[in-house]
């Protein structure tokens, strides 16, 4: 069951690399937040904390339903194109995301992290989800993709937390999905105000001031 | 006994090759609602095939005349390294795993290059298209071969045969090696066997030029080809153990359930060729990219051990 949902964390990060189209991309955060919450969910019945249900019934409230929600609300609203304007087009960002296993790989068999391959491979999963946000925020010129890899780390930094030391205290995991929920809001509305303004969302195009 | 097994097992893939394609030919044909041709339509092309006279282009040279050959027993020579009725390596001092993928190499190597040889503009398109698809194809191949040996630690193809347990990467792997066969035996997404249109010609323009019996020991390699592929991946998903000792009742035993399990592998081609729509030629290296990623997480799996 651990590897169904591990190999589900790596499809999902991996399809996130060569997404086209913003729904796609926002379809495939939630897909990862699934197989995150499935994760949660089985390591809340192992130990039977009352804690873990609830992070995982906010996980799959909060990042698997309601904010793909909004973000395809906004991408409905805002009536630009699909196209997530990708300046590193989807197979060498394909390359990119092989670099970045092997890059995680490394990092994570040098940490001497007690436990079998499995162990090191959820670290270096972890890391790599965060490597991908970290790519997305970069390589991606629309302010949507963004919010999106912004996400995406922090998925990978619950992903993180959870192999280190089994999940962070329950009050900062609640701060933490509050902190997301209202930056995803803002931002929404701020991706929604650019392009009210700007006519566009390409956050390349910004530095451009329209007086 | 072993010579015998050996011509047992040439014999099976001769004989029911052609069944293999006529089969999924009459899925996909009732599934339209049509009638659609016997399933022995391609035993009585083939008949047809080697009775007619051949028609050579003028301009062509020897490559012309050896590559249908070439072709032909590479494919026969990949089809005896695998083991399928009893755990045999007649062939094991060519090689593991890696020369397997190095023969099929050959065979398509040959074949687009005999397409280029009478300098028809056709056929030179459709090698140049299959070059590059096999392009893409080959890393993938090589990527599903390395995830099998780190599961069973040995790329020597005999392990390949004695799985027991179907794992995650397992699965994945399969799903790779899926998408690499709907490529490889040229089925819709990448290609269409049925027509003969310019725009999807890949396989179907390389042999363009070839007639009667050239043509038929292309078609049989085809065959030959796409019943190996369905193998390796039935081998994946219904893993079954081998017996080492030799029983003739037992080898018909295999006989049946190897049948059943390529049948499962047929019937979801077939679904799938008809659920699906043909690809533009530049989408495929999408198409196969999401192959190699599969392919990819695979390995990933097998190191991790899932």
């Amino acid at each position: 069951m651990q590897g169904l949902i591990l190999s589900g964390i790596l499809i999902s990060t991996y399809l996130m690399f060569i997404a086209k189209r913003m729904s796609a991309l926002t379809r495939v955060f939630a897909l990862q937040s699934f197989f995150l919450f499935l994760a949660t969910y089985i390591a809340a019945k192992e130990l039977g904390q009352l804690d873990l249900y609830i992070v995982a019934g906010l996980l799959l409230v909060l990042k698997v339903l309601l904010i793909p929600m909004l973000l395809g609300k906004i991408i409905n609203k805002i009536k630009v194109s699909q196209d997530l304007g990708l300046f590193i087009n989807a197979q060498i960002s394909l390359f990119c995301a092989l670099f970045f296993t092997f890059l995680a790989w490394v990092f994570s068999a040098r940490l001497n992290i007690p436990g079998s391959h499995t162990e090191v491979g959820v670290f270096a999963i972890a890391f790599l989800v965060v490597l991908t946000g970290l790519f997305l925020m970069i390589s991606r010129a629309t302010a949507l993709a963004q919010i999106i890899g912004l996400l995406a780390m922090e998925n990978g930094l619950f992903l993180f937390a959870a192999t280190v030391s089994g999940g962070m205290p329950f009050f900062v995991e609640i701060a933490i999905f509050f902190d997301i929920f209202v930056s995803v809001i803002i931002m929404g509305l701020f991706v929604y105000k650019i392009n009210n303004l700007f006519t566009h969302i390409d956050v390349n195009k910004l530095t451009r001031l329209k007086g | 006994m072993k010579i015998f097994i050996l011509i047992l097992q040439l014999a099976w893939f001769i004989a029911l090759a052609p069944f293999l394609s006529g089969f999924i030919t009459k899925i996909k044909n009732n599934i339209r609602m049509r009638k659609g041709p016997s399933i022995f339509q391609p035993y009585y092309n083939l008949a047809k095939l080697f009775a007619k006279s051949e028609v050579i282009s003028e301009t062509a040279s020897w490559i012309f005349r050896v590559s249908p050959l070439v072709v032909f027993s590479s494919y026969l020579t990949a089809s005896l390294m695998i083991p399928v009725f009893i755990l045999l390596k007649p062939f094991s001092f060519i090689g593991d795993f890696l020369a397997l993928i190095f023969i099929f190499a050959l065979g398509r190597f040959f074949l687009a290059l005999s397409a280029l040889d009478t300098g028809s503009s056709f056929s030179g398109m459709g090698s140049s298209r299959e070059m590059f698809i096999s392009s893409l194809v080959e890393p993938t191949i090589c990527l599903i071969v390395f995830s099998i040996s780190l599961q069973f630690g040995s790329t020597d193809i005999t392990v390949f045969s004695g799985m027991h347990t179907v794992s995650i990467a397992a699965i994945i792997t399969a799903l790779s090696l899926f998408l690499i066969t709907i490529a490889e035996t040229s089925r819709v997404p990448v290609d269409n066997q049925e027509t003969h249109l310019e725009l999807t010609m890949v396989h179907e323009a390389m042999v363009l030029e070839y007639s009667g019996r050239s043509l038929a020991f292309l078609e049989m390699a085809a065959y030959i080809k796409q019943m190996i592929l369905f193998f390796l991946i039935a081998q994946i998903i219904f893993p079954v153990y081998l017996p080492g000792p030799i029983n003739l009742v037992q080898i018909f035993l295999w006989c049946l359930w190897y049948l059943a399990r390529i049948t499962i592998v047929a019937v979801i081609v077939a679904f799938v060729e008809v659920a699906v729509a043909k690809m533009r030629l530049f989408r495929v290296a999408d198409f196969l990219g999401f192959a190699f990623i599969l392919g990819i997480i695979a390995v990933v799996c097998a190191v991790m051990g899932v």
